[in-house]
């Protein structure tokens, strides 16, 4: 009698068994509403506070700036340095007796250029010269010019290196330009 | 990004052609954002709008639109014929083939390419009367009722000045005509068709101090050189290099 008390508990209602899922993990809700960390939370005072506390490494709640790019860094103690450096200064050119204006009128007939690629300015700056000194025998026998002008006389290293100068908007991969430099 | 781009896809080319507004301004303006899904990682960008539209004659970016269809009002479905060539335009002499004018001509005002509409000057009009008041009976104002562009009305041939079919071709020299099939006359594109809000026609726009001239626009400025934009910048500004960096010093 007791035995068959015990029996009548061990028979259990659906729910509460468990069950091994089968399907993907990502099957599952992902629209959860948790760790929404809008920038709202907590005021700016509050945010600097924790940082503070827990010794000005990277909290749960940072500082959000919104974007805004800092002019300076933090030093080791946490400390703001400004570096007046990375203020950014916008170079506006002198716009007196400019004549383009911001709109364009609708009587204009549609302006159709073609793309300006690297032989048209090859062709530009080179191919004059190249055109005279052929007329003018000044090729020696190998085609090289015999009164090269300043972009003629450049070697390739010159070139390169006067390329790579500040201005320059070829970009090399890092790791490649550590192995020229070795 | 789909939906959206149903809903703009309803506008019709005339009107936007006519209205002279950027797309993008039309678009913002129609819509009806609900709700959308938080800015964060975990969510898709889903939103909730509004995604059937009423077209009347009043232009989709007016407040009268948006009181037409505001939130939560549901108009039953208005079954527009797909229109492949659309024939008429503002300008146009048209033929009246239904209602209490039938059999006169007009010119058309407006169009409104969403409902298949046209709006003929003085034409199967109505009276109505705004500002009515208690005391007041109200001012009386003609309106004209739109006239379905497929069956309502008809394109005049200018030769006898009698409503005709027409069909595209193209000419002799590859421009793209209007030409009727009774007496294979060419209907030319109508003057008012070019107008918009800005302008009359294009060659009759009034230049403001702020735009830029023919003159100007067409003058060839640019010499070819051996350096890139910011080169070409420093040069200007007349500014000499004092420390020649090496690109691969900088660290990254």
């Amino acid at each position: 009698m007791v035995l068959t008390m015990y029996l009548s508990r061990l028979v259990l209602p659906l729910k509460w068994t468990r069950a091994i899922s089968t399907s993907v993990v990502n099957n599952g809700k992902r629209n959860f509403r948790k760790f929404l960390l809008h920038n709202k939370r907590g005021s700016r005072s509050f945010k600097e506070e924790r940082k503070k506390l827990k010794g000005n490494e990277p909290t749960d709640v940072p500082v959000y700036h919104y974007g805004v790019r800092p002019t300076g860094y933090h030093d080791a103690k946490g400390n703001f340095i400004a570096v007046p450096e990375m203020i950014p200064e916008l170079m506006v050119p002198d716009l007196t007796d400019f004549k383009l204006k911001p709109y364009v009128s609708y009587r204009v007939p549609d302006v159709v250029q073609s793309e300006f690629t690297a032989q048209d300015l090859f062709d530009a700056v080179y191919s004059r010269k190249i055109v005279e000194d052929f007329k003018n025998n000044k090729l020696d026998s190998n085609g090289n010019p015999t009164e090269p002008s300043e972009e003629e006389a450049l070697t390739p290293e010159e070139a390169k290196e006067r390329a790579r100068r500040t201005g320059s908007d070829i970009f090399e991969k890092y790791s490649e330009d550590l192995e020229e430099t070795n | 990004m789909r939906l959206t781009l149903l809903l703009f896809e309803n506008v019709g080319e005339l009107t936007k052609k006519y209205a002279n507004l950027p797309e993008r301004y039309i678009k913002r303006s129609m819509e009806q954002v609900y709700w959308k899904t938080p800015n964060a990682i975990q969510y898709l960008p889903r939103t909730v709008q509004r995604k059937k539209f009423r077209f009347t004659t009043n232009r989709p970016w007016t407040y009268q639109f948006l009181q037409q269809n505001e939130r939560g009002t549901h108009r039953k479905k208005v079954f527009v014929e797909p229109i492949l060539e659309w024939s008429i335009f503002r300008g146009d002499r048209v033929q009246v083939l239904v209602g209490r004018d039938k059999g006169k001509q007009g010119i058309v005002s407006r169009v409104i390419q969403e409902r298949n509409w046209v709006l003929v000057q003085g034409l199967n009009c109505h009276m109505r009367f705004t500002g009515k008041d208690k005391d007041f009976p109200g001012v009386a104002v003609l309106s004209e009722a739109p006239l379905l562009v497929t069956n309502q009305v008809s394109l005049v041939d200018p030769s006898d000045l009698l409503p005709t079919k027409i069909e595209w071709r193209f000419t002799e020299e590859g421009e793209r005509v209007r030409v009727s099939e009774r007496t294979g006359r060419i209907i030319p594109m109508p003057l008012m068709a070019d107008e918009t809000h800005d302008y009359k026609s294009k060659s009759a726009y009034k230049e403001s101090p702020k735009d830029t001239v023919e003159s100007e626009l067409t003058k060839i400025t640019f010499s070819p050189t051996l350096r890139t934009f910011e080169m070409d910048v420093m040069n200007e500004m007349e500014k000499k290099e004092e420390n020649v960096t090496n690109v691969a010093d900088v660290p990254s």
